[in-house]
């Protein structure tokens, strides 16, 4: 046990505690969850969050009716052109919930299953920042990249072939359906779809 | 979060907007790579799957035979959730995603809903026509019924009552009708008649009532459609019938009474015809008819009573016209027929004039040909396009003597050329509008012969049916070309045509498709079944098209034959392959009952 002290002064450098402590449990099951958020800019820093959508996967099967899909009570200045972008606009937001609200009923879902998702990494900074500043801890779960899958099964196949890296290029070449793209909940269906072809078929 | 599928359409549409928003919440979506067996014979489903993407087939357990094919919007298998297991086997066709309500959701759901726990349980044919009665839903008054609510019962006057005791009665009662009971026979008498016989006519107080009253009487029966006795007040040109039940006069439905729950004015059109006093007033009664059409189709209203209703105001328009341009002399003097589908009932929109004239006398010629020019541009008023193909009494291939008519079906019988074969099949259909009907008679006579039986004529004849293939793949589901379909040339033509060659070769004298199948079904040419078949899938494309015609507005909507597949609700596509198949099948019989093979 480190003394209070350390715990307080290298925050987020140590695994989660009490109501969260399972996460840091190795993962038995057969689940993964699929996340998305959409900040107010798209900046790891100073993005703020708007809105988050988590599913869970099972095997081919995306349990949507479990689905979370949360709006962020929040009055972030947005860019305008990141409205075009997400469509959250503020008058949106002021009816979401808080954000606190928003980040323990997200860990509650996700346990300690492993999170997906289409750069993920953003999503794993934005959350992690969240994380450490309410509960002092960030996400122990493992990740997975789905563009990394895609480059992997792709390289296998075609080392040398050129590859474009955006979220509709993949979508289009797994000829997967975009849903609602950029609200968070429509990423998240496109992402699981991507992930179940790519280890599954 | 939107789904991505249509649930504002049958069955789900029974549902509540509660429950709709509850089944939103509960929709999981499963993801299959192509050849993947869904369900296995005997297994049972975690739940009812409905297509977003992608296309499933149902076949028997080895794969070989297949059943069917599912696609977008596409629900299976509801057995296997509530009967013990799956009796065939699922596998995606392509890469497909699907909807999974799971069955206890499911189940909850028939629960509360007592309609889609019916849609469930019961046949297709049912299902069908819970879809036709909620497609009608939206108007009362079409699925109103002669009933208590709307008549009034009767009063009774004996054959001695005097004219001024009938007139009291009347004040008394506030009725403006009174029937008149004389032994077996009941009449009627109205405040018109009694006005007429008295004010106008020689009768006085003292006269007996059954000196005026007229003892036709036109009845509805208890329990019919409101619509059909609107239907028959505007043939009669009546404004009140008799309604009985079981035989028995029961009471008066009179037309004040139901016009003031009516709304869409079918009979206000009616009269503007009849009171037009020029063709000006003429062409504005023309223009609400497409109104109309509108109207009763968003009501949902029969296709069988909308093309009635409307071939009924389609042939009052023209004979209208006809009275103000002929002189009377001349009225007498010719026969204009209406053909095609004019002739047959069956045009809802205005799609072209085709029509003809016969002559009694040669020496009228001169005389009428200016009328006829007057009479053609009156159509091309009231908004229908002119023939492409000229068959108009405005040309002189249209124009002739009964004798002339006669020789002319002759030369198209002898000939057997293509075109004088359909030219053959346009006249066939003709029905005459104005003039003197007897002109036409024995004209019509001319090709009901017994010699057509079994022959070459009658083959060829029937051969135009086959010359468009049946839209469907070769696995037996729908063939459009870049989402479209022409339903005209796919699924009308060759069953009208069909069933036209059939009555042709029989001498049946209806004109219309739908009679001309009872009439076949009568001679035992074709058994009950398909009948009921032939025509259920007539009504289904006449109806389909209509939609999409209104849907698409713009100057003819009537000339548009192409369905836009895509635009069909999922039960429709559905049917729509049912009613392929139909016509696929009845082209077979076609050509074993003509020997077409060998053409």
């Amino acid at each position: 046990m480190l003394p209070h002290w350390l715990r307080k002064h290298i925050p987020g450098q140590l695994p989660p505690e009490g109501r969260w402590r399972h996460m840091a449990e190795p993962y038995e099951g057969d689940e993964i969850v699929v996340l998305d958020c959409e900040t107010s800019i798209f900046d790891k820093k100073k993005g703020e969050l708007l809105s988050v959508a988590a599913v869970r996967v099972r095997g081919n099967e995306i349990l949507l009716a479990d689905a979370l899909d949360l709006t962020i009570r929040s009055d972030a200045v947005t860019d305008p052109n990141a409205v075009r972008v997400h469509y959250l606009r503020r008058e949106d937001r002021l009816n979401g919930v808080s954000l606190a609200e928003a980040i323990e009923k997200l860990l509650d879902f996700i346990g300690n299953r492993p999170i997906c998702g289409f750069y993920i990494e953003y999503d794993r900074a934005i959350l992690n920042r969240y994380i450490r500043q309410l509960h002092n801890f960030q996400l122990p779960n493992q990740f997975i990249e789905v563009s990394e899958i895609y480059v992997r099964k792709k390289r296998r196949l075609y080392p040398d072939l050129p590859l474009k890296l955006t979220f509709e290029a993949l979508a289009t070449d797994l000829n997967v359906p975009i849903i609602e793209r950029h609200t968070a909940i429509g990423d998240v269906i496109s992402t699981a779809l991507m992930h179940i072809k790519l280890t599954r078929f | 979060m939107t789904l991505q599928i249509n649930l504002h359409q049958p069955p789900f549409s029974f549902l509540s907007e509660d429950q709709l928003a509850w089944l939103t919440q509960r929709l999981d979506l499963v993801f299959f790579p192509a050849g993947a067996v869904i369900l296995r014979k005997g297994q049972s489903a975690p739940g009812v799957y409905i297509i977003y993407k992608g296309v499933v087939e149902e076949t028997d357990e080895t794969g070989e035979h297949v059943f069917t094919q599912y696609g977008k919007e596409d629900i299976f298998d509801v057995r296997a959730v509530l009967e013990s297991g799956c009796k065939h086997q699922y596998r995606a066709l392509e890469e497909t995603l699907c909807y999974l309500l799971k069955a206890k959701d499911f189940i909850e759901l028939l629960n509360e809903s007592r309609d889609l726990s019916i849609f469930f349980n019961t046949d297709l044919g049912t299902q069908q026509s819970m879809v036709e009665q909620q497609d009608q839903s939206v108007s009362e008054f079409i699925l109103s019924r002669v009933d208590d609510d709307v008549i009034r019962p009767a009063v009774y006057v004996s054959p001695q009552t005097n004219l001024s005791r009938v007139a009291s009665l009347m004040f008394e009662k506030k009725h403006d009708a009174l029937l008149v009971r004389d032994g077996e026979r009941v009449g009627i008498v109205t405040g018109t008649d009694l006005l007429k016989s008295t004010l106008l006519g020689d009768k006085t107080k003292q006269t007996r009532v059954e000196d005026i009253a007229q003892f036709n009487l036109i009845h509805v029966n208890y329990g019919d459609f409101l619509f059909n006795a609107l239907l028959k007040m505007t043939q009669h040109k009546i404004e009140r019938v008799v309604v009985k039940r079981d035989g028995e006069i029961v009471g008066l439905l009179e037309l004040m009474d139901m016009l003031s729950t009516f709304s869409t004015h079918s009979h206000i059109i009616a009269m503007r015809i009849e009171q037009a006093k020029s063709l000006k007033d003429l062409v504005s009664a023309s223009r609400r008819l497409e109104n109309l059409v509108a109207t009763m189709n968003n009501q949902g209203v029969k296709m069988i009573a909308l093309q009635e209703l409307i071939t009924t105001l389609n042939r009052r328009l023209i004979h209208r016209a006809f009275e103000l341009i002929f002189p009377e002399r001349l009225r007498r003097a010719v026969c204009i027929l209406v053909l095609g589908s004019e002739g047959r009932g069956e045009q809802i929109l205005k799609t072209d004039q085709d029509n003809a004239i016969i002559l009694e006398n040669e020496h009228d010629r001169e005389a009428v040909l200016p009328l006829l020019q007057q009479l053609h541009q009156a159509l091309l008023d009231f908004g229908y396009p002119p023939c492409p193909g000229g068959v108009m009494f405005i040309n002189d291939s249209w124009i002739d003597t009964i004798d002339g008519w006669k020789a002319r079906v002759r030369r198209w019988l002898d000939s057997g050329k293509p075109e004088a074969m359909m030219n053959m099949a346009i006249f066939m259909d003709a029905e005459p509008v104005c003039g003197s009907p007897h002109l036409f008679h024995p004209i019509k006579a001319s090709w009901q012969l017994e010699s057509l039986r079994a022959s070459i004529v009658s083959a060829r004849f029937a051969k135009p049916a086959l010359q468009f293939e049946t839209p469907l793949t070769i696995l037996g589901n729908i063939r459009e070309d870049h989402g479209k379909l022409d339903i005209k040339k796919g699924g009308i033509f060759p069953l009208v045509h069909g069933v036209r060659a059939l009555a042709f070769e029989q001498a049946i004298d209806d004109c219309n498709t739908l009679e001309r199948i009872d009439r076949l079904q009568e001679k035992g040419l074709v058994d009950a079944e398909t009948a009921q078949g032939l025509k259920d899938a007539l009504i289904f494309f006449w109806r389909i098209r209509l939609r999409q015609q209104l849907e698409r507005g713009g100057d003819n909507p009537g000339l548009s034959q192409q369905l836009d597949v895509k635009l069909l609700r999922s039960v429709d596509r559905n049917m729509l392959r049912h009613a392929l198949h139909r016509v696929k099948k009845f082209k077979q019989t076609l050509v074993s009952h003509f020997r077409l093979e060998n053409f």
